[in-house]
Formats: C-alpha cells, structure tokens, sequence
C-alpha cells in the first residue's frame, strides 16, 4: 500500500498536531462543562477539531486557544441545532433540562449546568447568578482562560466578557460577605 | 469635604480598575502610572483594599474547585488517538 500524502499535506498535518496538542486538555475541560456530560463532551471536541482541520487553511496562526474555542462554541451550536426532538434520548435532555430566565431551549455555552463541588455558601451563590455572568465567572476564574478565549467561547467580545465577569464577581462577593470566604481561609 | 469628595472620586477611578490590576490580562493590562495609583490608593483605603482582597479570595477558591478543572487523563489519550485518525483519514 502507498502513501499517496503530499509533502503539503504531511507539513499540514504536522502543523495541525501542533496547534491543537496544547490546548486538549483546556478543550476537554471546556466541552465538559458546556455539555455537562464527558462522552458528550468528547464528542464535542472531537466533532470540534475535524472542522478545525477542515478550517485550518484560513487560520492565521495567532491566538490558537481562542480559535479552537470558538470552533468549539460553534460545533456546540450546529450539534443542538442538528438534533431533532422525537427519539429518547433528546426527550430526556429536554425533560432534564434546567430552564434558566424562562429560556427552555438546549443548554448552550452560556446557560450549561454545571455539577457544583463547592463549599455550600459559594455553590449557592454561583448557581443564584445569570447563565451569562456565570459563564464569564466559570471561563475566567475555573478554568483560566484569558478576555480573548472567554470571549471566543462566549460569542461575545471582550468588554463584555469583562463587564459581566465583574458583576459576576460583585454578586458573590457580596453574597459571601459573612463566609470564610471573605476572611480567604475558605 | 475636598478631601472627602477626592476620596470618593479616587475610590470611584480605583474600583473601576481592581479587576483589570487582580487579572493582570493581556487584553486589558493597567499602564504603569495607573497601576502605581491604584496600588498607592490600595494602601491606604480599607474599603477598597478590602474588595481587592475579596476577589483575591473568591479566584483562589474558584481555582481549587478540582470538580471543573480536573479531565481523566483517559479522556486526554482519547482525544489523541482521534488526532491520529484525522491524520490517517484526511477528512479533507
């Protein structure tokens, strides 16, 4: 059997390999909590980074965390869009799904459900916030991501992420102003 | 009350930066005159060093929350081998 790869497509494929390696890991963690679910999260990026290969001619190279992210968002997006209610499985997403501010669609990026393994007072507190300001919370101080990726993620730009992060920030300060966490021994 | 009312402006132009000098992101880095005022103001007023220190607090007990942050190493392996299969398949 021959290889019929060109050396464009190895050179391709190398860079691609390189690109996305890194950011696995911040990929899987960010598919997990959109999603909630693990298979579905991997599912998610795997289905992710076939179109990141298939887009990767009009990258420009810069901010790679960012681009894969938002690659991510959109996949999330087209996946819900593509599912058709009717069979069981979508039934049981709809039937446990939490509605956030009256919207009872399938849970995006902002609005995802998350397994809170907080100290009580701080879970409350973060579960009390709007799914938007929540998602700029999770994105920035959960899981690290800079402006730029949160932004990417959230379809948002970067002053919006940034205002919503600190009303974020402000309602559970201010909701844990009688918890040790205020004292910073939590 | 000059001085009063200059707190209250100085407190006002800090609490709008606290964010961007705990974050320190790229996208939105203090200049180094407004990083020296805000950390010379952090000194000195207790209500505002007292929100920085809060949210200091609220990020550190945010980053230790392992349920989010940690992925099975298994899942990581997984996503690797798909690498592989793009590279074998070229999905092109």
């Amino acid at each position: 059997m021959t290889d019929r790869r060109t050396p464009d497509d190895t050179t391709r494929k190398a860079t691609f390999r390189e690109i996305v390696e890194p950011e696995i890991e911040v990929m899987l963690r960010v598919a997990f909590s959109i999603t909630s679910s693990p298979a579905d999260g991997e599912d998610l990026v795997q289905e992710s980074l076939l179109r990141a290969y298939k887009a990767l001619d009009r990258f420009d190279g810069r901010h790679p965390r960012a681009w894969l992210l938002t690659i991510l968002r959109h996949t999330n997006a087209n996946m819900h869009r593509r599912r058709r209610p009717g069979t069981v499985g979508d039934w049981e997403v709809i039937r446990s799904a939490k509605p956030a501010f009256g919207r009872s669609e399938l849970p995006s990026a902002e609005d995802s459900v998350i397994d809170l393994e907080l100290h009580p007072a701080l879970d409350a507190a973060v579960r009390a916030l709007d799914p938007r300001f929540r998602s700029a919370l999770i994105l920035v101080d959960v899981h690290d991501l800079s402006y730029a990726e949160a932004a990417a993620v959230m379809g948002v730009p970067v002053g919006t992420v940034m205002s919503r992060l600190s009303r974020a920030r402000d309602r559970v300060r201010k909701a844990l102003r009688a918890t040790p966490l205020t004292r910073g021994d939590l | 009350m000059l001085g009063t009312l200059r707190q209250m402006l100085t407190c006002h132009w800090s609490a709008r930066r606290i964010q961007r000098y705990l974050d320190a992101d790229p996208a939105a880095r203090l200049t180094p005159g407004e990083t020296s005022r805000l950390e010379e103001h952090l000194a000195t007023c207790e209500r505002c060093a007292e929100v920085a220190a809060e949210n200091r607090a609220l990020h550190r007990a945010l980053s230790a929350w392992t349920g989010m942050r940690s992925v099975d190493p298994r899942s990581v392996d997984r996503v690797r081998s798909f690498l592989s299969t793009i590279d074998d398949e070229d999905p092109r």
